[in-house]
């Protein structure tokens, strides 16, 4: 059985086993139902309750304290679509995006490509490159911060540079977009490498039977079969690049970068939240965040149906 | 596979039993602990941010106190500097969870709801124990007043200083018959010190440390500049914006100087390259035990009266009794005890840099015996401090605000006339914003003594 027949057939294969599990939650829900209370519980304490209190604060003007919120409508959101910053604080979060993303997914493509086909030391690449994605991100980042540093740097110092990467307002997102390339590489790294080990061997042979050189086989067999794989890679790194919070704030010593260059949303708003106390306008802006990242996760799955039913 | 059988499940929930019983257990522990931990009826938990060699200074005066006092337990938390410590300290005494004392910027006390997350201090009390007013510097004892109530009593203040290398001063012959700097009175006179201090010093070094990128220090040394051209923020109701932005742009086109005329390297380590040889920094004078412990051969001025008039940023640590709502009683009277302690104890605070609030401490031989400690005393005399409104004070929103935007101007992103007037933008929305601690505007907010 070939590759692409696995995945015609798969979904027809979850819709049974989606059919299965109903009848059997209809034999006993107590059964199940224990072994899913706890996790259940804490999911709703942690995370339902917490996401409808966040929607109801966002029309308040709470305050740190917790007391005496007043409801104010839509005035937080209101003033959020006129607040410059939190313009320019989307604006960072989609130009890291915007950098991240492409990058990421050429270069872990690439690297999957070279632990893929060569033949001596295999483990030995597969752990170089995915071992800086097991680091904490606070760890990768100081570790950055110091590579970066002026005068004592050994990037500066390897390139032969003097580059203000950490204090420029040229340079800090680069620097921070250089650390995640680093960082995050392996995992979509792990992806594509696997995809690579699932194409068939007889697609090369037959390929080659044919007359097709390895640049052809590689447009033709490789390329084509990465086409999902890179798919759910851009989608994840998209996601997660937006959301860009943890390294940023440790490279730039928790300050906002040199001239702000650096503050994601994720940043403004803990600091509308935690620093000028305004937890409702935070709330609001949270809200605002979630819409834009539901958005982008609604529009892969949209693209994806539609480049399926393409294929069909 | 069966159904499990009802062993299993009756171990799962054991399990579950024994680790919910076991952390109540730790719980009940903990607070038991504490009080068993010694036999002192009177606990005292005092919440600082003091850390590195602030907080072994503060360690020791709290171990004078203990001793001197075995009736009192005192138990100290250092918590991290910063928003993260504000934030704590505000949910705590929100949720009626507040330690007996804690530590402040006094900036920060007009927005920190004086009343309801603070409670005022009982001067007679701080009499007993040997503070008062007649002790202080009227200008710092009053940043604490509130609505005419003491809501935070100085500890110390700390200041923006000019330090100097005196083996590369004196190369250069700018050093005076006392070993210290030769005075500056004006902006030309401080660019020739500088020129002539570049023609002796070590080549690769900027001349001067500006922290050219750092908005909290940008920000601080604009205060000060400001101040000493008679710069003001706002009318005295808090209703207007007096920001002169001729002035300010006076003062930013001399912070872009320093980068334009070379006597910086924007983005180099200030205090390393200090220690290396560049001739001068300027810095927060908790650098005062970095360059001590260097052992370099240094001094430190206020920032220098470049605009013909003494003026240097000082912010302060300050006592402040955190909301309790049964606030009373032999624990608040220990907290008042502690705190005057520490204050009229501070020689050994002073070693960290820090100027004790307490001004009898300053005329003592073992104070003035601290160098450079005695060359920057005058300091109290001259502060430049941010105005008193709920926005204001160490790393809050008017900092926030400001600070990008001076840095913008002083690394070349932005005309300093222009930054001005952005600046001035800024004050007015300010100005105009409510707190939101109690949805008063700062006129609105009574936040003036």
């Amino acid at each position: 059985m070939t590759t692409s027949a696995q995945t015609v057939i798969a979904p027809a294969r979850a819709r049974t086993a989606v059919a299965t599990a109903t009848v059997r939650r209809k034999q006993g829900f107590q059964h199940g139902g224990w072994f899913v209370a706890p996790f259940l519980a804490l999911f709703v304490l942690f995370v339902v309750w917490p996401l409808l209190r966040g929607v109801y604060l966002s029309f308040t003007d709470a305050n740190i304290s917790g007391d005496s919120a007043n409801f104010v409508g839509l005035d937080n959101y209101r003033e959020a679509l006129h607040d410059q910053a939190m313009w320019d604080a989307l604006g960072h979060s989609a130009y890291f995006t915007l950098l991240v993303v492409p990058c990421i997914t050429v270069m872990a493509f690439l690297l999957a490509m070279l632990a893929h086909h060569i033949e001596r030391g295999k483990w030995l690449w597969r752990l170089c490159f995915f071992v800086p994605f097991l680091l904490p991100s606070t760890v990768a980042a100081n570790m950055w911060q110091w590579l970066f540093t002026q005068g004592i740097g050994l990037f500066n110092e390897t390139f032969g540079l003097t580059t203000p990467w950490l204090t420029d307002k040229s340079y800090a997102m680069l620097a921070i977009v250089i650390e995640t390339l680093w960082w995050t590489v392996g995992f979509s790294f792990l992806l594509y490498l696997a995809a690579l080990q699932g194409i068939p061997g007889h697609l090369y042979e037959a390929a080659k039977l044919d007359g097709a050189n390895a640049w052809h086989r590689m447009i033709h067999i490789t390329l084509p079969m990465m086409r999902h794989i890179t798919g759910l890679v851009i989608a994840l790194q998209a996601l997660a690049s937006l959301q860009l919070f943890d390294q940023a704030v440790v490279m730039m010593d928790f300050s906002p970068g040199p001239e702000l260059s650096t503050r994601s949303f994720v940043q403004y708003t803990l600091e509308q939240g935690f620093t000028s106390y305004r937890v409702g306008y935070a709330s609001a802006m949270s809200i605002i965040f979630f819409v834009i990242i539901a958005a982008v996760a609604l529009a892969r799955m949209t693209l994806l149906r539609n480049r399926e039913e393409g294929t069909r | 596979m069966g159904r499990p059988d009802l062993n299993r499940r009756q171990l799962l929930a054991a399990a579950g039993g024994l680790t919910v019983a076991a952390s109540l257990g730790f719980a009940a522990l903990g607070t038991g602990a504490d009080a068993l931990a010694s036999g002192a009826d009177t606990r005292v938990r005092y919440w600082n941010l003091f850390s590195g060699g602030d907080g072994a200074n503060m360690i020791a005066m709290l171990d004078a106190f203990r001793a001197e006092h075995p009736d009192i337990d005192v138990k100290d938390s250092t918590l991290q500097w910063g928003n993260p410590f504000y934030t704590k300290l505000a949910m705590a005494a929100a949720g009626n969870r507040a330690p007996e004392l804690g530590v402040m910027h006094v900036g920060r006390v007009a927005g920190f709801s004086p009343g309801r997350l603070l409670d005022p201090w009982d001067e007679t009390l701080l009499a007993k124990y040997g503070v008062r007013k007649a002790d202080y510097n009227p200008a710092l004892w009053n940043r604490g007043v509130i609505d005419g109530k003491l809501y935070a009593l100085p500890l110390d203040i700390h200041v923006q200083l000019c330090f100097y290398r005196k083996d590369v001063l004196k190369k250069a012959d700018l050093l005076g018959d006392d070993g210290r700097m030769i005075p500056v009175t004006s902006t030309d006179e401080w660019f020739d010190v500088l020129k002539k201090a570049r023609s002796v010093q070590k080549k690769g070094l900027q001349t001067i440390g500006l922290w050219t990128n750092d908005q909290n220090f940008q920000w601080w040394f604009f205060v000060a500049f400001y101040t000493q051209l008679g710069g003001k923020w706002f009318n005295d109701d808090n209703t207007e914006v007096l920001f002169d932005t001729d002035k300010a742009t006076q003062v930013l086109e001399f912070f872009r100087k320093h980068v334009t005329d070379g006597y910086v390297i924007p983005g180099a380590p200030t205090g390393e390259q200090f220690i290396n040889g560049a001739p001068f920094t300027w810095e927060g004078n908790w650098s005062v035990p970095v360059f001590s412990g260097a052992e370099l051969d240094y001094g430190a001025t206020p920032l220098p009266p470049v605009f013909g008039r003494q003026a240097t940023h000082a912010e302060s640590h300050a006592f402040v009794l955190p909301h309790q709502s049964g606030r009373g009683g032999a624990t608040n009277e220990a907290a008042h005890e502690l705190a005057a302690y520490v204050c009229t104890h501070a020689v050994q605070w002073a070693a960290g840099g820090h100027i004790p609030a307490y001004t009898p401490t300053l005329s003592t031989a073992a104070y003035k015996k601290l160098e450079p400690q005695n060359e920057y005393v005058s300091a109290m005399d001259h502060q430049a401090t941010e105005p008193k409104v709920w926005f204001a004070g160490s790393t809050g929103v008017l900092a926030q605000d400001l600070g990008p935007v001076v840095v913008s101007s002083t690394m070349g992103s932005a005309k300093p006339a222009s930054v001005a007037q952005t600046m001035k933008k800024h004050l007015t929305k300010l100005l105009a914003s409510k707190n939101p601690m109690d949805g008063r505007t700062a006129a609105q907010g009574g936040a003036v003594a």
